[in-house]
């Protein structure tokens, strides 16, 4: 059982949840009971939660029952050991979850050449719309990513690759062993893993503990465990350690973080004037046209390609009904239609008769496709 | 395009053949209805095919489809937005042709990994492990048997906007805006399987991880899990499609569509967090000072017109023609409380009209009814409130913060421009 001080579900009257909760609401039309802070504490993607107050979360209604027997609700079973170790593979920056293992970045390359190289391309320069996994030296382009095209738009952007981006090498390792080869996951042994992630170190020219991954290095776990990624202090907020979640509560409680625009406690927002007096109309140059399907909002028929139809089949789900007893498929009956010309069988077929046969029997054939029925019942026989 | 132009021109010429033997004021515009010498349609006056003959049985289509007149309003995708052979992918909605707050299931836009996983449910199997008292594996109809809830939640894509951080780029709203969709959601809510399981009080973090050829994983913090976190398998009253993780997917209401994650499979809860590939590499907002937001959870307030349209425009509307302009608005972050209109690029606002049901963290129709002035240019833009507070920042306010290299969350005003002939254009305005 959780401690009581982490539920959220609250029991309380509707008039001590008012004065539990803050109300966000914003000179809103809707006027729902809705909560910026959680137990005290801003909630930890600065938007607001729904309390249940009064039996009701927001506008909808909770069966009261549920949390009375929530507690002793266990449908399923325990997972067995092997069960744990089949599916419990991630691997976490402290190097739990890595295996033991060791591969070159020689024996690295040989199987990216074999299994990698047709997506990502090259020494990792991607392709075919997959991503690159190295543009160069990563420690160089690690400092591109200030480079920002908002003043100057012919300036060079940020590189964001593995060598230069990522935080930790940890998701590499990981990535590759669930997730890749794309069409054949779960494939590689640890060991090649491991020479594919010396060789990922090697393009992206990087170096461990001092040393360079050069064409002769060989990782193992050891080594990976010592690998620091360039760009490991650059992201935002801080989540790992004690403490993290609370630094992401502050993070989101203040809009400049992240380009929001708060209106606090019901602030006027701007009704006139409200653009900067350099904003102009921007028109798309070029743009994405290559639209599939292309753009349409017509109504009509789609084209479709004839496919033909079972003749007996149809028969059989469609005509059976009436025709088993009168004008059956080869009857003799037919004589005296058949008689007329098959041109005028088929007419009467499609157009229908008042003597109660339906236009093309009710189905919705196509002339020819319906023909061939014709042909079975008036002969008996497939053409 | 060319069909739609098509069409209209023959449309037009239906309209010159059925009055060429008119007067000549009928031809000039002068108002059908008060006209004497009036066209007859055919479509009234002709009998028609369908009311002459048998409709289809009722055991024909076991599991209804659309008519096939519908047959453009498709989910649509483009290269530039496509990793290997349409596997690592997105194909968006076709929300100018939306109605309500609801996406039917067969158009509700679809975003994967490494191809859309098609599970057997007989071997289905959740697994919720690390710091709780009791683990535990679920089959799906264990699943099922815990109490359900059913919430109506938008699920957005947060690269939704995400190409045109430095200037317009898609003149079509499906794909400036589609990267999302609607439903009604049917499951059960994390905190009540918690509830017996018994989460340690040292959790912190949540890895939800799919059982697809990516194992697609990311880590949710405790405070979602505990609040509206939810292991959904319905959508739309019926089981959720393959595309949206059938059997079972995450829905962290209001967040990222990523970090709900499709074909679920296990849920291990840590005090530290993971570093997943989809939450490093990717859905990370890089800001002109070199750092890079992680962890961003909920989509922002947002709003686009959707009527009219570059793909339905206002190029049949005669002059004094009263017509509704509509739109979407949501929030990740709570509950639309307003939305205003600018007929000049967002310079000068009037309050438009929420109508429907508003739900939080759902999308939220609103309108106003304009008359059409024909040759009149306007730009047309929206800006959605929310009960969190935060309101669409315009897109020197977003820029001045984000830059423009971030690709996700982008929630600034847009724009659309109506010309004189009534074609409808994407735009921005900014400095």
């Amino acid at each position: 059982m959780f401690k009581l001080d982490r539920k959220l579900i609250i029991t309380a009257s509707a008039a001590a949840a008012v004065a539990l909760f803050t109300l966000g609401c914003n000179g809103g039309e809707t006027g729902t009971t809705a909560s910026t802070k959680v137990n005290g504490k801003a909630t930890i993607d600065g938007g607001v939660t729904y309390p249940v107050v009064n039996g009701k979360t927001g506008p909808y209604y909770v069966n009261p029952q549920v949390a009375q027997v929530a507690p002793k609700l266990y449908n399923g079973r325990v997972p067995t050991a092997n069960e744990l170790k089949a599916w419990d593979k991630d691997i976490m920056p402290d190097g739990t979850g890595l295996p033991e293992g060791s591969g070159s970045v020689e024996d690295g390359e040989e199987v990216y050449d074999a299994k990698c190289v047709m997506c990502h391309g090259d020494f990792g320069s991607g392709g075919g719309g997959y991503p690159a996994l190295s543009k160069g030296n990563a420690y160089d382009l690690q400092k591109t990513l200030t480079n920002n095209r908002w003043k100057d738009p012919d300036a060079d952007g940020p590189t964001r690759v593995f060598g230069s981006y990522w935080p930790q090498v940890s998701t590499l390792f990981w990535y590759i062993k669930d997730g890749m080869p794309h069409p054949f996951s779960k494939s590689l042994t640890d060991d090649e893993v491991y020479a594919l992630v010396a060789y990922v170190l090697n393009i992206n020219e990087m170096e461990i503990d001092g040393e360079e991954v050069d064409d002769e290095y060989v990782l193992d776990r050891e080594k990976f465990l010592k690998i620091k990624m360039p760009n490991r202090d650059g992201f935002e907020p801080n989540i790992a350690g004690p403490g993290a979640l609370d630094r992401v509560r502050a993070y989101y409680a203040d809009a400049k973080n992240f380009g929001g625009q708060n209106l606090h406690q019901g602030a006027e927002r701007c009704m006139t004037n409200c653009q900067k007096e350099t904003a102009k109309t921007k028109r798309i140059n070029g743009g994405i046209t290559n639209f599939l399907p292309p753009m349409s909002d017509v109504r009509d028929l789609p084209a479709v390609k004839e496919v033909k139809v079972d003749p007996v089949a149809v028969y059989k789900s469609t005509c059976a009904m009436c025709h088993d007893s009168y004008l059956a498929p080869g009857s003799a009956e037919w004589s005296g239609y058949l008689a007329e010309g098959m041109d005028t069988v088929y007419a009467k077929g499609i157009k229908g008769t008042e003597g109660g046969m339906p236009a093309k029997g009710g189905t919705d054939l196509s002339d020819a496709n319906f023909k061939t029925v014709v042909d079975y019942i008036t002969s008996g026989k497939v053409k | 395009m060319n069909n739609k132009e098509s069409q209209k021109v023959l449309e037009r010429r239906d309209f010159f053949k059925k009055t060429a033997a008119l007067s000549v004021t009928a031809i000039a515009g002068t108002s059908l209805v008060s006209s004497n010498a009036r066209a007859d349609d055919p479509a009234i006056i002709n009998n028609v095919p369908w009311g002459q003959k048998w409709g289809d049985p009722v055991t024909k289509n076991r599991y209804g489809m659309p008519s096939k007149y519908e047959h453009n309003v498709l989910r649509r995708n483009t290269k530039l937005l496509a990793s290997g052979n349409f596997r690592a992918s997105i194909a968006v909605a076709p929300i100018q042709e939306s109605m309500g707050i609801i996406t039917p299931n067969g158009l509700f836009f679809s975003r994967c990994h490494g191809g859309v996983a098609q599970i057997d449910p007989n071997e289905y199997r959740l697994m919720i492990h690390g710091l709780v008292e009791k683990p535990i594996v679920l089959t799906l109809e264990q699943l099922k048997r815990y109490p359900s809830v059913t919430r109506t939640h938008f699920i957005e894509c947060p690269a939704n906007g995400g190409q045109e951080w430095r200037g317009p780029q898609f003149n079509s709203v499906q794909f400036a805006k589609g990267f999302m969709s609607s439903a009604e959601w049917t499951g059960v809510y994390i905190k009540t399987i918690l509830e017996d399981l018994g989460l340690k009080p040292e959790a912190q973090w949540m890895l939800a991880e799919g059982s697809d050829n990516s194992e697609m994983g990311r880590t949710v913090p405790v405070d979602k899990v505990l609040d509206d976190a939810m292991i959904v398998w319905g959508q739309n009253g019926e089981a959720l499609r393959p595309e949206q993780g059938y059997p079972v997917r995450l829905l962290l209401p209001g967040w990222e569509g990523n970090l709900c994650v499709k074909w679920l499979k296990r849920l291990e809860f840590a005090t530290e967090p993971w570093y997943c590939k989809e939450e490093t590499s990717k859905y990370t907002d890089l800001k002109p000072t070199g750092k890079a937001i992680q962890h961003f959870y909920a989509n922002e307030v947002n709003s686009t017109v959707t009527s009219p349209s570059p793909e339905i425009d206002w190029t049949h509307l005669k002059d004094g023609d009263i017509v509704e302009i509509e739109g979407l608005a949501w929030s990740g972050m709570g509950t639309i409380t307003g939305v205003d209109l600018s007929f000049d690029g967002g310079r000068n606002y009037v309050k438009a009209n929420l109508k429907g049901l508003v739900l939080p963290k759902s999308w939220t129709r609103w309108s106003y009814i304009h008359t059409y002035k024909k040759g009149e240019v306007l730009q047309l833009t929206s800006r959605a409130m929310d009960d969190a507070g935060y309101i669409q920042p315009t897109i020197d306010q977003e820029v001045s913060v984000m830059g423009v290299e971030a690709v996700y969350h982008r929630n600034a005003v847009e724009t659309w421009e109506v010309n004189a002939k009534g074609e409808v254009n994407h735009v921005q305005i900014r400095s």
